[in-house]
């Protein structure tokens, strides 16, 4: 069948007429089923509305419930009334036209200057604005075309320009409230004001009269769906259960009942007006029970119907619950943890898991034989499902196992159990870029947790505190096989962001990769074959005369043969010359996050398959070195000596006394200001400036007075885990607190000042937060109130961040997400548009520039 | 605002030439609607004087790379 093209989409409003054309049943009576637990004919689950018992034929179409659509229905309300969600157009549609004539507001000779523009003026009243927003953007898209606000000027007409009636305010109170001057207007003589306007005003005010005419907006005959849009629920207990939207039905059908005896009976018009009011807003929450001004209906137990806007609307709505996600077979969801020993691109399935999944086996006639072979097994990797050659699926059971033995034939499908090495692709929510989803190797462990290799939590951005992630069989050949070569763990290695490397070693890799390759690491042969073989390495480097192995030789063993690899790092050069380490420890700066050189080198050089071997075996012999070596940290290592804590005074005392003599200078109106600042900020930026000054001395003194051998320096060095600014947190002083401007704490108290312990105007460093004291030593009350209203800034403004740039970037790569790279490198959306005549305006592809980068150092 | 079109931030632009027009559009199987879009009344066009329809050439130059960039004229 050839597929149709929808050229457009119009929406518009049901006009009475073909309401009546849609409808095939008169409902008048307000109830379900009668004592029998028959549907009444004539109620609201008649069954001329459609069928939902599968065994049962439709008493309009003939057909079962499979195919019958389901048939609207009526209600003929006695009175008419509004239809709630449109309120606000019908209220400017008021407004904007003649009580007496029902012309638009303005002179012929306007009309027809707006004809062409009167879109974007409705475009502006139908959004949610106040009026005086209204006004403003009425004014700025007036002043474009030099005039004075035509909704100002329809509002402010006092006359109809065109029959010369005095014009009366029409007021609005939500949501079907109508008020000309101070008589209450109700729906049928709204329904008559807006019959009066005629289509070529319509069309001036923004509105469609083909598609849309306002009084269709007036309710007389309501339109009532069919029974499979609200199926009846029958529980257990034999009870029947009925949807909200039947519910409110029956509401809205005893109203108007209610209503129609009393007019009959001649009751007085104060009660048939209450009752056509509550009509009305049974109406308005049929239609949403969340309508501002109205308090939702409630069940008897207290929760709020779920009425029809309710159905669509927000997250668990129709749109972006059903329609836009959906859930999907084949998959698997479970805690995530670690397991070292397990390479990079595999993934631990657990064995209840993989034993629920399949995979499909097609047969044919080649591997008939292997196909009866498999579906023949009654254990582990067995058949779970025969799928015929007609698409009928049968289980597989002892029952029926030899009659599908025997009938097994090319053309159908076997659905495998999953088994070791199978292609699967991992996820781990929220998926921001395209390594959330990445294709792994299965391997089945024993256990309920999926396993990963540490390696790879950085581009799922995981951890193991709970973390779950989702895993999905690929179930074409072709869906298995791009899964392979595109989206398999190695060819992930490389960000498309920047070219560097995303997966890497991490932590623990870093420390102990760094120990072993340190120049005095030196192993003897006992140590060093126990190393190399938790890396699966069963050879030995050349040892040095004394029979020891250095452990640089070790790291080497790892490197591809012929690796020719130069970088300068902080702690020296790193040169590796033909697959040797002669000089240099590897750190985070060689193959760590962000500046990963040499893993570009070897990706770059030996493709993705070497790299990933190379970041899987360091791993493990890194991991098993920092557990050989044992690298601890507690308080000892940052307790300070005598020394220190003199250094540590001595800086203080010398900055506090630099910034006291500026504060002086100060005072004395002897401090030079800065270009292009008062005198007071002047002092306030010197002050920051010493006090900055200071920090960085701190990290000075620390790197000059402790231990090197100190593992948290040695991590930090390492560049695995902390930082010098963190140990001097930590053994030297807190530093300056700082507020969500940047600015130093300095207000809190009633006056200008913190603490009533701290004097007005102080603007000395302990005044205006800096904490001289750390966490080793513990903190001055002051300093640790300082210290709370730093944390707390600092919180508040990452929760913001977080939520800000998270959304921000949902936005944005929801916008981008369709677009992709053509033949000729120009970036196109889906309709084939040009948005870059050239990928980034250069035409290069980030991984591919930082291997040219490579290139072209190695080169000089 | 004063709009300086000879300022050095602002790039070159060139009203490309029918011919030029046709070389670009041959080898890409896209139509000139798909081009990136300029509008008439950019500063830009009014000062080459283009029209809609017309295609502009922007010579760019970026961190020392130059790349150029073509926008189809339309009305506005």
């Amino acid at each position: 069948m050839q597929a149709e093209i929808i050229k457009n989409v119009k929406f518009g409003i049901i006009s009475p007429e073909k309401a009546k054309r849609l409808s095939v049943v008169k409902l008048s009576i307000p109830d379900t089923y009668n004592e029998d637990g028959y549907p009444i004919d004539g109620g609201l689950l008649d069954q001329r509305l459609g069928v939902i018992d599968p065994g049962l034929v439709c008493k309009t179409c003939g057909a079962r419930a499979k195919s019958c659509p389901g048939h609207f229905g009526h209600i003929e309300l006695v009175r008419p009334v509004i239809h709630s969600e449109f309120s606000k157009i019908l209220y400017m549609l008021l407004q904007s036209t003649c009580g007496e004539c029902h012309r638009v507001l303005l002179t012929d000779d306007e009309i027809h200057g707006l004809q062409d523009k009167s879109k974007k003026i409705i475009a502006l009243e139908v959004e949610d604005l106040t009026d005086a927003e209204i006004a403003d953007n009425a004014a700025e898209v007036d002043e474009k075309k030099g005039g004075k606000s035509v909704l100002k000027k329809i509002r402010s007409a006092k006359k109809c320009p065109h029959c010369g009636a005095p014009q009366t305010k029409i007021k609005f109170s939500s949501p079907t409230y109508f008020y000309m001057g101070d008589k209450k207007l109700k729906p049928d003589e709204i329904r008559d004001m807006l019959t009066g306007i005629n289509n070529e005003d319509l069309r001036i005010l923004g509105i469609d009269p083909d598609s849309s005419r306002p009084e269709w907006l007036i309710l007389t005959y309501l339109l009532v769906p069919p029974v499979n849009v609200r199926p009846s629920i029958t529980l257990e207990s034999g009870e029947r259960s009925e949807d909200d939207l039947t519910h409110k039905l029956v509401d809205i059908m005893r109203i108007n009942q209610r209503l129609a005896q009393n007019i009959n009976a001649g009751a007085p018009q104060i009660i048939i007006d209450d009752l056509w009011e509550l009509l009305q807003y049974h109406v308005t929450a049929y239609f949403n029970n969340e309508t501002s001004g109205i308090p939702p209906a409630r069940h008897r137990s207290g929760r709020a119907l779920k009425t029809l806007a309710q159905r669509l609307k927000g997250k668990e709505g129709r749109f972006r619950y059903n329609l836009s996600g959906k859930r999907v077979n084949y998959s698997a969801r479970t805690v995530i943890s670690v397991d070292p020993y397990i390479n990079l691109d595999e993934v631990g399935v657990p064995y209840d898991i993989a034993s629920r999944l399949t995979v499909p086996f097609y047969v044919t006639a080649w591997n008939l034989d292997k196909a009866k072979e498999l579906l023949a097994r009654t254990e582990y990797p067995m058949i779970l499902n025969l799928i015929s050659g007609d698409g009928k699926r049968k289980r597989v059971i002892d029952i029926n196992h030899d009659e599908l033995l025997a009938a097994v034939k090319p053309g159908d499908i076997l659905e495998r159990q999953l088994v070791d090495g199978d292609i699967v692709l991992f996820n781990r929510q929220p998926s921001l870029h395209r390594m959330s989803i990445m294709a792994h190797r299965v391997r089945v462990l024993p256990g309920k947790t999926f396993r990963i290799n540490f390696c790879v939590t950085s581009p799922y951005n995981a951890d193991f505190d709970g973390d779950e992630m989702n895993l999905h069989v690929p179930q074409t050949l072709e869906a298995q096989v791009e899964a392979k070569y595109l989206l398999a763990v190695q060819h992930q290695v490389f960000s498309p962001r920047d070219g560097e490397a995303v997966i890497t070693n991490n932590e623990d890799g870093i420390t102990g990769m760094y120990f072993l390759t340190k120049d005095e690491t030196r192993l003897n042969k006992d140590e060093a074959s126990y190393i190399l073989g938790i890396g699966g390495i069963y050879e030995l480097p050349e040892p040095d005369k004394d029979g020891m192995y250095r452990g640089k030789d070790i790291f080497s063993l790892l490197l591809p043969p012929k690796l020719n690899f130069e970088t300068k790092t902080a702690g020296g050069m790193v040169r590796i010359v033909n697959g040797k380490l002669v000089e240099g420890v590897i750190t985070k700066e060689t193959y760590g996050k962000g500046n990963n050189k040499l893993l570009i080198k070897i990706g770059m050089e030996y493709g993705d398959e070497v790299l990933k071997q190379f970041l899987f075996l360091s791993s493990k012999l890194a991991d098993a070195y920092v557990t050989f070596a044992g690298v601890t940290v507690g308080v000892k290592e940052y307790t300070t000596n005598n020394e220190i804590e003199k250094a540590r005074e001595e800086l203080l005392q010398n900055t506090f006394r630099l910034i006291d003599e500026k504060i002086s200078q100060y005072k004395n109106g002897k401090l030079e200001p800065l270009i292009g600042y008062t005198r007071r900020e002047s002092l306030e930026r010197r002050i920051i400036v010493d006090l900055n000054l200071a920090r960085e001395k701190a990290g000075d003194v620390l790197i000059r007075h402790i231990d090197p051998q100190n593992s948290a320096m040695q991590m930090a060095r390492a560049g695995s885990r902390g930082s010098i600014f963190q140990y001097e947190q930590m053994s030297m002083f807190l530093g300056q607190q700082a507020t969500l401007s940047g600015g130093r704490i300095k207000r809190g108290y009633y006056t200008r000042r913190v603490l009533p312990h701290i004097y007005e105007g102080d603007v000395r460093p302990s005044a205006r937060g800096f904490v001289q004291t750390n966490y080793e030593s513990g903190l001055s009350p002051i300093d640790l109130f300082m210290h709370a209203v730093g944390s707390r800034g600092s919180e508040v403004y990452k929760a913001l961040l977080t939520a800000r740039s998270g959304y921000l970037y949902r936005r944005l790569s929801n916008a981008l997400q369709d677009l992709y790279i053509e033949k000729d490198f120009s970036v196109r959306d889906t309709a084939n548009n040009v948005v870059q005549t050239s990928y980034g305006g250069d035409g290069m592809e980030p991984v591919a520039t930082q291997f040219a980068k490579m290139a072209e150092k190695d080169k000089k | 605002m004063a709009y300086r079109s000879d300022h050095e931030i602002v790039p070159d632009h060139e009203i490309l030439k029918l011919k030029e027009v046709n070389t670009l559009l041959d080898g890409s199987h896209i139509t000139i609607d798909n081009l990136p879009k300029i509008l008439e009344s950019d500063p830009q066009c009014k000062k080459l004087g283009a029209k809609p329809g017309h295609v502009i050439k922007i010579h760019r130059s970026d961190n020392g790379h130059s790349y150029t960039y073509y926008r189809v004229v339309i009305e506005g």
